[in-house]
């Protein structure tokens, strides 16, 4: 794989806002989408990335047996009042779409970072910025990203398990509402009739103990740009978990399916990576990580067990800290906003023109699906971490 | 090929950003009773407080709202206070 160095399209900016990416730029006027530069893979690393990413779905998915055959939903610190919920919809599988895989490849070895498996982003940059990139700029070129096609063939898949319309809400800026705004126009393309409702305008019925729109409708699909985590500590959590459709496919009346479900705090929950090397020790995608400290390792990545875009994530390098998060009170016991942290071994990553990059390797469905590159100038994805197209040949 | 043959846009390029509804009915902050609360109250990412639409009270801090079956806003916020969006 290379990394390309090049000019960007004369008017790049109004080239992205036409479709959709109208957060490429930064609050410090640095660019977010960032097409100064590609980076080229051969067919045969696409290959490699595309099997790994397979593979680590199907460990996630022996993970998330274990995880509830065991009893280990309170190693991961999951609130107590969801386990039930989680139980109950991963066994009943209800509509689910989309997640991605962070990885670490550095031409060599391909490692799992992370699974943002419940709110993934990025998802603009890459189904659909870096397409029209490619098709206006190297239109023979090819690019690991049928993301649109997918998310069009989930749905249609989905109509006869969902209620119509499917609400879309979330609670964020822009780079969530135009994320929410493509899954909609995803979905409508399949066919399948929406609203947009944010998260606030959500009614509570009393009288019917339901879910409502804005004009009082009950709401019965609602696909949510906004994490469990937070959702079940709100005022209507509790509401949220008394009226799921936790043990049905389809649609059933007064009760609400969840898109993306509950169960998929199994997999957000970054937990999942001590517990994936736990049962698979040594596994070659695999990065090792623990719960409990940093065991025998020199040189870490200490996360949040729930965090987000990087928060509260540091490395540490040669036992002492070297980047991110403040450095800990060696006398003080650390502590994250989740309670836990899990310990993963530092990982080799793609590096060149002073940046790092990150692949996240998206899945619909549970297949493989598409990639994003990701680049920092320190070793820790952020919130300000640039969007770099790719291609292959 | 690896990367899709069409990707066509429709709401998504007309969304330069997403509206989202909203709606001109009169508002209160409650707590988990249904009793009048300081607006204030209700911006707090914690705490059982949300609003609930039309309907009406005596005016008061810790009068009951009647005639409003229908709660909003017990979704949301957790993402101001956590200083970042719900996606990752």
């Amino acid at each position: 794989m290379r990394r390309h160095s090049v000019t960007p399209r004369k008017g790049w900016q109004k080239s992205v806002e036409r479709v959709g990416l109208t957060y490429h730029t930064l609050d410090d006027g640095t660019p977010y989408w960032d097409e100064s530069a590609y980076w080229e893979f051969s067919s045969a690393e696409i290959d490699r990335l595309e099997a790994a990413t397979a593979e680590i779905q199907r460990l996630a998915l022996a993970a998330g047996d274990a995880i509830l055959t065991r009893n280990w939903l309170g190693r991961m610190q999951i609130p107590e009042n969801a386990w039930a919920a989680i139980r109950a919809t991963w066994h009943s599988e209800p509509p689910a779409l989309y997640g991605r895989l962070d990885l670490a490849y550095d031409g060599r070895q391909i490692k799992l970072l992370e699974y943002n498996a419940d709110t993934p982003t990025g998802l603009v940059e890459a189904a659909v910025a870096q397409w029209y990139w490619l098709e206006e700029l190297f239109p023979r070129a090819d690019q690991f990203n049928s993301l649109h096609e997918k998310l069009v063939a989930k749905w249609k898949d989905l109509l006869p398990y969902v209620s119509q319309p499917v609400y879309f809400s979330h609670d964020g800026a822009d780079e969530d509402a135009m994320t929410i705004a493509y899954l909609q126009d995803t979905a409508q393309q399949a066919g399948l009739k929406t609203e947009a409702l944010g998260m606030r305008k959500i009614g509570w019925d009393s009288d019917t103990g339901q879910f409502v729109d804005l004009k009082g409708k009950a709401i019965e699909t609602l696909f949510k740009l906004y994490p469990w985590e937070w959702l079940l500590k709100e005022a209507f959590g509790a509401h949220a978990l008394k009226t799921m459709n936790a043990a049905s496919q389809k649609p059933v009346a007064g009760k609400v399916q969840w898109i993306e479900p509950v169960w998929k705090m199994l997999w957000s929950n970054k937990a999942l990576l001590a517990i994936l090397w736990e049962l698979n020790p040594d596994h070659e995608l695999l990065l090792p990580a623990y719960l409990d400290g940093p065991a025998k390792m020199r040189n870490y990545v200490r996360k949040p067990l729930l965090g987000r875009e990087g928060a509260g994530v540091s490395i540490f390098r040669n036992w002492a800290w070297a980047e991110g998060a403040p450095a800990p009170d060696p006398t003080a016991q650390p502590v994250s906003a989740s309670g836990g942290f899990v310990y993963q071994a530092l990982a080799s990553m793609a590096q060149a023109d002073g940046r790092t990059a990150v692949f996240g390797s998206w899945l619909v469905d549970g297949e493989p699906a598409g990639m994003g590159l990701r680049e920092s100038e320190g070793m820790i994805t952020t919130n300000t971490s640039r969007f770099v197209p790719h291609l292959f040949r | 090929m690896r990367k899709s043959r069409e990707v066509p846009l429709t709401l998504l390029a007309a969304a330069a950003v997403a509206s989202i509804g909203c709606h001109d009915q009169p508002r209160h902050c409650v707590d988990g009773q249904n009793r009048l609360q300081p607006d204030a109250s209700c911006q707090l990412p914690a705490g059982g407080f949300h609003y609930v639409y039309g309907g009406s009270s005596g005016g008061h801090y810790g009068d009951a709202v009647v005639g409003a079956s229908v709660s909003r806003g017990g979704f949301g916020g957790s993402g101001e206070a956590a200083g970042g969006e719900g996606g990752e």
